[in-house]
């Protein structure tokens, strides 16, 4: 089953790091995502760049932010491939931890 | 080689379930359309996902053992993140010029940190 594994995060939290600090993180990421790829349980990954970035459809009006103005904002997520919800769950207890971060974990359709 | 974009879709769910079977099929037929004019264009598709209803959702705070799991999704709004496509073109403009042809209420367009 293929599961993906949102991050949200604290983003004006996260700004405020030391960027070694932010670089740490960032490297944590990768080792994780390395070791699920020497798994086989990685399917593809993608960090996000900052919400203020984003530009939002909403009914096919274009406007300049995310499409939520809250604080806690989707930064990446993994999609991952585990025999059932336990093991996307275990994966989820291993994501290094940022600012404010909530991992939400969904089953996606085949 | 291009910028990576995802395009976030949003949408009420409660719509979803109410659809009858032709307009399911009818919604699923415009994403597959949606797929088809990509490969056309010859853009890159490099990832994306269709995800469970939201009430399938199980969330994760902390790390590790002590790590607390509840149901549910993060967030109780009407419009829930429903899925999204990775793709690959030369321009943020190219990337929302795709994103209004998705036949979705809701498109967020946002970079991916490129490592």
């Amino acid at each position: 089953m293929r599961f993906v594994i949102l991050l949200y995060g604290d983003e004006v939290a996260e700004a405020a790091l030391p960027k070694e600090q932010l670089q740490e993180i960032v490297r944590q990421h990768g080792a994780l995502g390395t070791k699920l790829a020497a798994d086989g349980k990685m399917i593809n990954g993608e960090g996000l760049l900052p919400s203020e970035t984003a530009t939002t459809l909403r009914d096919g009006v274009v406007s300049d932010g995310p499409y939520a103005e809250s604080r806690e904002q989707l930064g990446g997520l993994y999609i991952v491939d585990c025999v059932d919800l336990d093991e996307a769950l275990d994966i989820a207890r291993q994501v290094p931890p940022s600012p404010g971060l909530v991992v939400e974990v969904r089953p996606a359709m085949s | 080689m291009g910028m990576e974009f995802l395009l976030l879709i949003h949408g009420a769910e409660e719509a979803w379930e109410r659809a009858t079977d032709e307009q399911r099929r009818q919604t699923y037929a415009e994403y597959e359309e949606f797929g088809a004019a990509l490969a056309r264009a010859g853009v890159k598709v490099t990832g994306g996902a269709e995800l469970a209803a939201s009430g399938s959702a199980a969330i994760v705070r902390g790390r590790g053992p002590g790590a607390v799991v509840t149901d549910g999704p993060f967030t109780e709004a009407r419009e829930q993140f429903g899925g999204f496509y990775a793709i690959d073109v030369d321009s943020r403009a190219e990337a929302v010029e795709w994103a209004k042809r998705l036949p979705a209420e809701i498109v967020e367009v946002r970079g991916t940190v490129q490592p």
